[in-house]
């Protein structure tokens, strides 16, 4: 058989084109497959689901007894909203191995609620996860003895616990804010229902991640609440539950786990909130009460619990978690009004921040915990002054690292309880980390709830239970 | 007179049977035996402490597979299924969506699954995981920390000097016992010893 040549370079270069036209026409990313919105098939909101809540329809009435305190613990972070007890009380400087002494302990439902305190009772928002109810539970602080119970029927499902806000009390009032946004008004001492307020009815809340963080304060026999939705803030009447005034809201933004803090800047008192989409200054007297003073929205984090830190100087400092870091703002004022400029924003591993707790201002200085995601600092003590936040003066080093738990300051002593019951005494210095005594006070889990002192005793909880222990 | 080769003949079939059947029986028993020993393999593996690991990067990188024979695992009894999920999603991420802007996993090892509100399953594909460690950054950092690296031996070659061990700052990789490969959070627990540092 003859073979012709010439074909044979036809072939060859046919056979290259082929090749070509195939490769050029070939989708290498042919198996690859788009991530899009919705492949998780994302269902509705089932809880929205229209349940009839009944706020404060049941109490029970266990006890009485009465109090000779005097001292009180009132709402989220003491008095004066600086989590530092301005009670005169002397405190340990040390501990022996049998102290500090657990003098009793109530096991609670899941979650994070802390406790506040007056003349002697312990008020507490838990949940009840057999009764699936929010809570409002008066407690003896001399005993723990349960004296009376306001709750009302709720269904949350387990997420990270339930509860985690703490009620404000006076000496007429508590409100306590439920993991459903749910606002109740009680009597201090009987526990006799006044009023209660759906903020997702009233408002078009969004309930949080994780339900609500957002504590409640009372402000001269006024709830003062951050709804979100229609309205960023509102005033409520503590003995009527009428409303007062409310912020109008055209910038959206949303509830966030951080409560509101008051200031007074320049002899005018505001307060301030860290919102989901940004933090806002609202005048808290005069013919402006409940108006805008000022607002930013470059502070725009998709989960915010710290508090935002109110400086004397006009600055204000924000933090956020899950990567977020923190913002220094600085407020001024001019005769058009306030202006806020953004001093410096940072990741969590180039300055202080914080995932959940409020840093505490001490003698002009700032004391935290860094977050996991702060690189070497990570769950480290620091300490930083105002006006670099991002210079550490000293931190706790390798060996004293703590977790996502409380802190707080009395008798100048600063007591900073870990996420598995550790308690660690330390004396806040500004040039230098010094710890006093250390104590693992009980096996806990997640003890995140901010913590109260009172009279030389000190209320902390884990996930489960709370303790009342003898720091004096 | 009687006739006794007939028992003779018997006996020694009997005996001969007999010694068959030990011999057989002794091998079985031999064999299972051998097999039993096999199954329970006195050599060392190496494996990642995820108590130790810091989450560096560097096991997609320094393994001699490519890609890495190091791989995420998710322990699913330490995991929160949370909707805005810290291993899943970039920090800060524009919404809480499957859309790839939102995911931290560069190679969309993780798929996410709706279960009830609000709780979604994030379950791991060990085909596309490189083992780079940033989902178990982001789950440490920000969860219950379920999501940790683990080497899986069907494609570890257990090299004599393991190459990310070589390199891993937190000194994360040792050898421990075959029989026991893996270290799998949950069912392993950080000692007491291993709490500092």
């Amino acid at each position: 058989m003859k073979f012709d040549l010439k074909y044979i370079g036809w072939l060859i270069p046919a056979l290259a084109v082929s090749l070509l036209v195939w490769w050029l026409l070939r989708d290498p990313t042919r198996q690859f497959h788009e991530s899009m919105p919705g492949q998780d098939n994302r269902g509705n909101d089932s809880m929205m689901v229209k349940e009839i809540v009944n706020i404060g329809e049941k109490f029970q009435l266990f006890w009485n007894t009465t109090s000779d305190s005097k001292a009180s613990w009132t709402n989220f972070r003491g008095a004066n909203y600086d989590n530092i007890s301005a009670n005169p009380v002397q405190l340990k400087n040390s501990w022996t191995e049998n102290q500090p002494a657990i003098n009793w302990s109530v096991e609670l439902g899941e979650g994070h609620a802390g406790p506040a305190v007056y003349e002697g009772r312990v008020y507490l928002m838990d949940y009840d996860e057999e009764k699936r109810e929010d809570a409002l539970r008066c407690f003896s602080l001399k005993d723990g003895k349960e004296l009376w119970r306001r709750s009302y029927r709720v269904i949350l499902k387990r997420n990270h616990g339930m509860s985690r806000t703490v009620p404000a009390v006076n000496s007429d009032f508590v409100v306590t804010i439920g993991p459903r946004c749910h606002v109740m008004c009680v009597k201090r001492e009987s526990g006799d229902l006044l009023w209660g307020i759906d903020m997702v009815k009233q408002y078009k809340s969004e309930v949080p991640l994780w339900f609500t963080g957002q504590c409640p304060m009372i402000d001269h026999n006024r709830v003062i609440l951050a709804p979100g939705g229609t309205a960023i803030l509102a005033a409520v009447d503590c003995a009527t539950g009428k409303i007062l005034w409310e912020t109008p809201n055209p910038g959206n933004l949303k509830m966030s786990h951080s409560s509101v803090m008051p200031w007074t800047f320049k002899g005018k008192k505001m307060y301030v909130y860290s919102a989901v989409g940004g933090v806002v200054g609202i005048s808290a007297e005069g013919a402006d009460e409940g108006k805008i003073l000022w607002q930013s929205n470059a502070w725009n984090h998709a989960v915010v619990a710290p508090a935002p830190v109110c400086l004397p100087d006009g600055k204000v400092f924000l933090s956020a978690g899950y990567g977020a870091g923190s913002m220094m703002i600085q407020v001024s004022t001019s005769d058009n009004g306030y202006s806020v400029k953004v001093l410096k924003e940072y990741f969590p591993k180039d300055g202080m921040a914080s995932e959940q707790q409020t840093p505490i201002v001490w003698n002009g200085l700032i004391f935290g915990i860094q977050p996991k995601d702060a690189g070497p600092l990570r769950n480290q003590l620091i300490c930083v002054s105002p006006e670099d936040v991002t210079k550490p003066l000293w931190t706790s080093g390798k060996e004293g690292r703590f977790g996502l738990g409380p802190y707080l300051i009395g008798d100048n002593k600063m007591f900073i309880l870990s996420d598995d019951g550790t308690l660690t005494l330390i004396k806040p210095d500004g040039k230098k980390y010094i710890q006093l005594a250390q104590k693992k006070l009980f096996d806990g889990s997640d003890a995140w709830a901010p913590m109260a002192l009172v009279d030389g005793k000190l209320l902390l909880r884990d996930s489960k239970t709370m303790y009342c222990v003898t720091v004096n | 007179m009687q006739d006794n080769s007939e028992p003779k003949n018997i006996e020694r079939r009997r005996f001969i049977r007999n010694g068959m059947q030990l011999a057989l029986a002794g091998t079985l028993v031999g064999v299972a035996a051998l097999s039993v020993k096999k199954t329970r393999a006195s050599g060392m593996v190496w494996q990642i402490d995820p108590f130790k690991c810091v989450q560096c990067g560097r096991c997609a990188t320094e393994c001699v597979r490519m890609p890495s024979a190091v791989k995420c695992v998710h322990a699913y009894n330490l995991c929160g299924y949370c909707d805005l999920c810290g291993g899943y999603l970039k920090p800060d991420p524009n919404a809480r969506s499957t859309a790839a802007e939102n995911q931290l996993c560069p190679t969309a090892a993780i798929q996410r699954r709706f279960i009830e509100d609000p709780f979604y399953e994030y379950v791991i594909d060990e085909n596309l995981c490189i083992g780079c460690a940033k989902c178990v950054a982001g789950c440490t950092s920000f969860g219950n920390g379920s999501l940790h690296l683990q080497i899986r031996h069907n494609l570890c070659k257990n090299c004599n000097e393991c190459a990310i061990a070589r390199v891993c700052p937190a000194e994360a990789i040792s050898r421990i016992p075959a029989d026991k490969p893996y270290q799998i959070k949950g069912g392993f627990r950080k000692t007491p010893a291993k709490d500092k540092g």
